[in-house]
């Protein structure tokens, strides 16, 4: 496509629906082949085939949609990691992109690269201003959008969206924790950096100020889940460093968070009927079955991150039956893991 | 960067390749005798209203017999081999969603 001026560019991307509503830097071939080389990629390289609408993401047009998002080339290895994690059966990519219920993609990224990369994993990490984070969530979405045709309104049928549709994509904190980092946690070899893919919810934050023993915040974030159950298929919980702190200080390990949280945010069936968070039970039903607001502890994917002031923690719910997948980022220049 | 003429080229985001046309099943001109298949995708109500779409067309036809297929939830495909076996048990197929 050629065009007068980068205005007029502008001005096309916007009428043909293919921006966010923000606008875009144009995807001119020295940009998008500069993206293309900083991974060793040809243009015509598959980076995922997704099954549903049989869509293969090809690495030019990922790289086209990466620099409208404003993504420089070392921002890429994540891009290409998140598409081929969501191109997965069991992230389930074509269901959560056309439900009502306004799913965004989360790139949670683990691991040495985030610092490489100058990713936020500190103050605001889930809100503006780091040029990464914001620009490699707006690349898998607007993917999303352009290429693989979920656009809002048609394909993408959400009834209240949310802001993390624009984008959605942070760091763990390495600093702040004294658990091996979650891209090992998931099995992937030390040193190792990965991105992990959520069909994702808004995140849903609260506060536990002036509460030191784990048990405590801890209980009041079951309470918090339970507002979301049961039968989640998966969370994320985000856990800040003040938080992580008396964590740490009480000697708790993630899978002891892990199974805390499942614990503490399980009800009766009958419990579930009369909050109305589950279909109404017939009279014949076993309405003491505990039902656990998420499936299991190993469903809770613990993450330490955030600022350092200020005792939060956030959940994130994970849609439908949808899994999340996680992938090794191809960092150029490191042996692959 | 700008061409020579102070213009730019850009790459199309979109997927520019060559999509498969589906093609739409015959339709019979009447559903008498025929064979009335009902595909579920497992939603809340979703049975009981094609249920009800279904005596409506009994009104209206003499139905030769009514298949019942439950995909077992909305968030997945139904199975193939279960998609086949309906396709040739039944002469039309109703699909719903409902809540």
């Amino acid at each position: 496509m050629h065009f007068t001026d980068w205005a007029e560019a502008q001005d096309y991307y916007f009428d043909e629906g293919l921006t966010d509503g923000l606008p875009i830097i144009p995807p001119t071939p020295e940009r998008v082949e500069a993206m293309l080389d900083y991974c060793g990629l040809a243009a015509g390289d598959v980076l995922g085939a997704e099954g549903i609408r049989h869509k293969s993401f090809l690495a030019e047009k990922v790289a086209a949609n990466a620099v409208m998002a404003g993504c420089l080339p070392e921002y890429f290895p994540a891009v290409v990691a998140a598409i081929s994690a969501i191109c997965e059966r069991t992230y389930n990519f074509h269901a959560s992109s056309t439900s009502t219920n306004g799913i965004t993609n989360l790139a949670l990224v683990s691991g040495p690269y985030s610092a490489q990369i100058g990713m936020n994993d500190g103050v605001n990490l889930m809100g503006n201003g780091n040029r990464a984070n914001a620009t490699i969530g707006r690349a898998i979405n607007l993917v999303k959008s352009n290429y693989y045709g979920s656009v809002a309104g048609d394909m993408d049928k959400s009834t209240l969206g949310h802001s993390g549709k624009f984008s959605f994509c942070f760091a763990e904190n390495l600093r702040i924790s004294p658990w091996v980092p979650l891209a090992e946690h998931k099995g992937f070899q030390r040193g190792s950096s990965t991105v992990t893919m959520i069909a994702a919810n808004a995140p849903l934050q609260f506060e536990c100020h002036g509460d030191r023993e784990p048990e405590g915040f801890l209980t009041a974030a079951a309470h918090v889940l339970m507002g979301l159950g049961p039968s989640l298929s998966e969370i994320v919980l985000v856990i800040s460093a003040e938080l992580m702190a008396h964590i740490v200080a009480a000697g708790w390990s993630r899978e002891q968070v892990q199974a805390f949280v499942h614990e503490n945010s399980q009800l009766t069936a009958g419990d579930w009927d009369r909050w109305r968070r589950m279909d109404k039970l017939p009279p014949n039903a076993d309405f003491d079955r505990v039902i656990g607001s998420v499936a299991s502890p190993d469903r809770i994917t613990v993450v330490p991150a955030g600022g350092d002031a200020g005792e939060f923690m956030a959940i994130i719910s994970a849609w439908g039956s949808s899994r999340s997948v996680t992938k090794e980022i191809a960092v150029p220049g490191l042996a692959s893991g | 960067m700008p061409d020579s003429t102070g213009g730019i080229y850009t790459i199309d985001p979109r997927d520019e390749s060559e999509s498969t046309r589906a093609v739409l099943a015959t339709r019979p001109t009447s559903l008498d005798g025929k064979v009335l298949g009902l595909l579920s995708n497992n939603k809340p109500h979703s049975e009981e209203l094609l249920r009800m779409v279904a005596g409506l067309v009994g009104q209206r036809y003499a139905i030769k017999e009514v298949v019942e297929y439950n995909k077992g939830g909305h968030q997945w495909p139904a199975d193939r081999a279960a998609l086949e076996d309906l396709a040739r048990r039944c002469d039309v197929i109703i699909h719903a969603t409902a809540e």
